[in-house]
């Protein structure tokens, strides 16, 4: 059965073992109890505007968009500075 | 014990906090406390340990126990019935000097049973800036009275010598009086009805209902804890101050029923006044877990057990004297509860029982302006922007975020009518209301944050000044979940309408806009500004955070919110992807051409390294 761990990702369970998989289209991404998002589709837009006309301020801050590489949706998103590594969350299996 | 005479109990104590809430609103004089409700009353232990939390700042309910427990070991052997005590050191256990706790303990036939304690941002406190947020100050030393612990009132009698000291050193001392006379009031009501149930019910059996509350909560949010899955969460809030960027980093771990909230890898303390202690970091916290995790649960010692905080030492959530601490509450404190609701938020969404209680972060970045200047009956007005207390909900995983909702730390926060603020100070309001595109987007969209324009309006002194510690104007501070968006960040923008150089000189009272104002406009953050002659001030805060991916939003709902001015027709086309037709009716065909067309634009980006 498959157990949601994220709006977007759920542990499947596969012949290779448990993995993180997006809900949407299933594809997997990591074992499950990994860090997934360095298996994602990663898109940086610059903050300025990103959500609209308010969304003014600095330059650099990023908006780091993690996407399933199967059916595009977004399983997460996070603003960072450049060079910042990733938020990593990771749910025991 | 009988489970009815429980339950009675559990509700009076409940009530003896609302009652005494009550006359600290009413006997208080200053529009933080009684409209903003910028307050807290809790009872605790012989030990100071929290008995009942109340409602107010949350992130208080925890440090005034420590303020209590500081007290009983420094008036140790003094602690007679009918005292009060001051306390407001944040190295003690204040979260910031202007926000002063009264605690007085409550005797029994001559026992020490228990503990009132209370806290208002008083109307001043005496540091550099007037309203007790200080960023000009350098130090704990500029930033006004800083009391380890007094005694004001020694068995039901008023210290005048000690009162009169304190009020020699505040601006407004007939206001800061009226605020201290208001928490001796509420601790009096808190006083008078705990006794009056002890000698309804009997001390040994209230004092057996409050041991069981106590269990009761440990052992609830242990089940709780234990009900969600392992793992750990991240969360990182940036704040700017005078172009330096500081960040608060957690790692929140959840085994078994525990959870550990380590804020290694958070800046070192900063010279500015955004730092914050080790207590205010263990409140700001607890502010997002009690409503997010407890919300059925007593808040008491209980749901502290099984917590445990990391926070470096000199970081800029446990920074050491004597580093500046008077922004904190809307600084550090205040990031350490963002990324506390972040980190819950995500945890809760792991779950298939508790995903609907997932929030994204809700108002995340206080503004907290103090206007402070000659009002129009010629007296000393001074007083914060109520407005920084209508924040803006973050995204549900099934519904949207309340448009200026309030915010999860205090959840009966709530801003002034504009009469009030128009009547309190020498302005004039051009315009408040929502502020499109402000909630992050997702499939749930956060709530909306709000902007407003002011201007000098029947001042003596041509206008009058203010205080903004304005952190948060460059980075978006009220994460998303699940792939949601940020909120937006705030903004401040002086609009100077009266030099020289600019000969048009328009008066601005009839611009409906930001662009309408005559004037150059200087975006500022932080510091003391003057607002003087035809000069308006706009300030634009924060929506809450989205939930999800906002091309699974559904186009209906995208165009309801075009329609009614929430998000811009650029921005349900540029981030919602959904098309609309010259009479704004949405075209479902070219919508789901143009979203299958962005997703396919993010899947030929490069993999995530």
């Amino acid at each position: 059965m498959n157990r949601p761990i994220a709006a977007n990702l759920e542990i499947r369970t596969t012949k290779d073992g448990d993995r993180i998989a997006c809900r949407a289209c299933g594809h997997p991404l990591a074992p499950a109890g990994d860090a997934w998002k360095r298996h994602a589709v990663l898109r940086e837009l610059s903050m300025n505007g990103a959500g609209g006309k308010a969304y003014t301020g600095a330059q650099e801050a990023l908006l780091r968009q993690f996407a399933c590489p199967g059916c595009g949706v977004l399983l997460d998103s996070e603003m960072a500075l450049p060079g910042e590594p990733f938020l990593d969350d990771i749910v025991r299996a | 014990m009988d489970p009815i005479t429980f339950s009675i109990i559990r509700h009076r104590l409940f009530r003896v906090i609302d009652e005494a809430v009550i006359t600290l609103k009413h006997v208080s004089g200053s529009a933080i406390t009684n409209e903003g409700h910028d307050l807290m009353v809790s009872l605790y232990r012989a030990d100071g340990s929290l008995l009942m939390g109340g409602v107010g700042f949350l992130h208080h309910l925890t440090s005034a126990a420590e303020a209590c427990k500081a007290i009983i070991r420094r008036f140790k052997g003094q602690i007679n019935e009918g005292d009060v005590y001051l306390l407001n050191d944040p190295y003690t256990a204040a979260l910031h000097t202007s926000d002063i706790y009264l605690v007085a303990p409550i005797h029994h036939e001559g026992k020490l049973v228990a503990w009132s304690a209370c806290f208002v941002h008083v109307y001043d406190i005496g540091a550099m800036n007037p309203g007790g947020f200080s960023p000009e100050s350098q130090d704990i030393f500029t930033e006004g009275i800083s009391s380890p612990g007094l005694k004001l009132v020694d068995r039901g009698e008023l210290r005048q010598d000690v009162l009169d000291t304190l009020l020699n050193m505040v601006r407004s001392p007939e206001m800061v009086t009226l605020d201290i006379r208001s928490m001796i009031a509420c601790n009096n009501v808190a006083k008078d009805r705990m006794l009056a149930l002890i000698r309804k019910y009997g001390y040994a059996t209230v004092d057996e209902a409050c041991a069981v509350l106590i269990e009761q909560s440990e052992k609830l949010l242990r089940s709780r804890l234990a009900e969600l899955p392992d793992g750990q969460w991240q969360s990182r809030q940036y704040m700017d101050v005078k172009g330096e960027t500081a960040k608060v980093c957690l790692t929140m771990t959840k085994k078994g029923d525990r959870l550990i909230f380590d804020f290694s890898g958070s800046s070192p303390q900063s010279k500015y006044a955004l730092n914050c202690t080790k207590w205010a970091s263990l409140g700001g916290l607890f502010a997002p877990l009690f409503p997010l995790l407890c919300y059925d649960i007593t808040w008491n010692e209980g749901v502290i057990r099984p917590i445990t905080m990391i926070a470096p030492e000199g970081s800029i959530v446990n920074c050491t004297r004597p580093a500046p601490v008077s922004v904190a509450t809307v600084g550090a404190i205040q990031s350490v509860n963002n990324a506390a609701c972040a980190t819950i938020g995500k945890m809760l969404a792991a779950s298939e029982k508790y995903r609907t209680e997932a929030t994204a972060v809700w108002h995340a970045n206080h503004f907290a302006i103090f206007m402070f200047g000659t009002n129009q009956r010629g007296g000393l007005s001074i007083g914060i922007l109520t407005e920084t207390f209508a924040g803006a909900g973050g995204a549900r995983t099934f519904a949207d975020g309340v448009d200026v909702g309030g915010e999860i730390p205090n959840p009966i926060s709530r801003m002034a009518n504009v009469e009030t603020m128009e009547s309190t100070f020498p302005l004039r309001y051009l315009f408040r209301r929502r502020l499109p595109d402000s909630g992050g987007p997702g499939q749930f969209r956060g709530g909306l944050g709000m902007e407003i324009a002011l201007t000098p309006h029947d001042a003596p002194d041509g206008g009058l000044h203010y205080v903004v510690s304005g952190k948060g104007a460059k980075y978006s501070m009220s994460e998303g979940l699940g792939g949601g968006y940020p909120g937006a960040p705030n903004r401040y923008v002086w609009v100077h309408n009266n030099e020289v150089a600019d000969q048009r000189n328009i008066d601005p009272s009839f611009a409906l806009s930001l662009e309408e104002m005559p004037g150059r406009t200087e975006d500022i953050s932080w510091g003391v500004f003057p607002l003087m002659g035809k000069d308006a001030l706009y300030v634009a805060w924060n929506g809450g955070g989205g939930f999800g991916d906002p091309l699974e939003r559904d186009p209906e709902q995208v165009r309801i919110d075009v329609d009614g001015r929430f998000v811009t027709r650029e921005a349900a086309r540029k981030v919602y992807g959904v098309v609309t037709d010259a009479k704004g009716i949405v075209d479902l065909a070219a919508t789901k051409a143009l979203r299958q067309e962005m997703r396919f634009a993010r899947m030929e980006r490069r993999a995530a390294e």
